[in-house]
């Protein structure tokens, strides 16, 4: 998967990773494409549901053990 | 663009699970894009002073320093912090004008940022909320 940026909030515990990914991704251009690495068992629903919020693109996510990564293109 | 949701919620309790579920919400309400307000009343009032360290609640006083060590561990902060970084994201804070007469709070002891409002302003601003939250 291509990308922009990488975001790794492992370690953090909800809220943080949706807090820090809020700010990262305005440091991204509209079209580029953030990476965030997150092992909080929330981030599975979590972070789906920031993306169907905020209006930016799940681009893709999948899950290596108990880590998952997100790819989300930066929209709004 | 999604429609901008407005949440509110009213504290009314100043201990650590309280302010600490108050800020958590609103800080990743404003991340979600959320338009926030958090009404501070009664003993809630003191999350809005400048300085203010909450404690668990009851017999758990004596166990703050776990509580806010394991939030540490886990990257979040502590509560001065997390009222810090709400008022920093667009957080509206607002200090209940009665409870600030009640436990003697003068204005001068409030954080940066928050304003002096009264239920009816608050009423109006809930009345247009998508989402309420009560914590107390």
């Amino acid at each position: 998967m291509q990308k922009d940026a990488t975001l790794d909030a492992k370690g953090l515990m909800c809220p943080m990773p949706i807090v820090k990914l809020a700010k990262k991704i305005k440091e991204l251009q509209v079209g580029q494409v953030l990476e965030l690495v997150a092992d909080d068992p929330g981030a599975k629903e979590d972070v789906p549901a920031w993306t169907q919020r905020t209006g930016n693109e799940m681009v893709e996510m999948k899950q290596e053990g108990s880590v998952f990564y997100f790819y989300i293109r930066r929209k709004a | 663009m999604v429609e901008v949701k407005r949440v509110v919620i009213a504290v009314s309790e100043g201990t650590f699970d309280k302010a600490m579920m108050a800020m958590m919400i609103a800080n990743t309400a404003v991340s979600m894009g959320m338009e926030v307000h958090v009404f501070a009343t009664f003993f809630g009032l003191n999350l809005m002073k400048k300085g203010y360290k909450p404690k668990a609640p009851g017999m758990y006083r004596m166990f703050t320093g776990m509580f806010r060590k394991k939030m540490k561990a886990v990257g979040v902060d502590d509560y001065p912090e997390q009222v810090k970084m709400a008022a920093e994201l667009g957080v509206h804070l607002y200090a209940c004008s009665t409870s600030m007469g009640v436990m003697n709070v003068k204005e001068a002891e409030l954080l940066p940022g928050v304003k002096i409002l009264g239920a009816a302003g608050f009423l109006n601003i809930a009345a247009d909320s998508d989402m309420q939250f009560f914590i107390g």
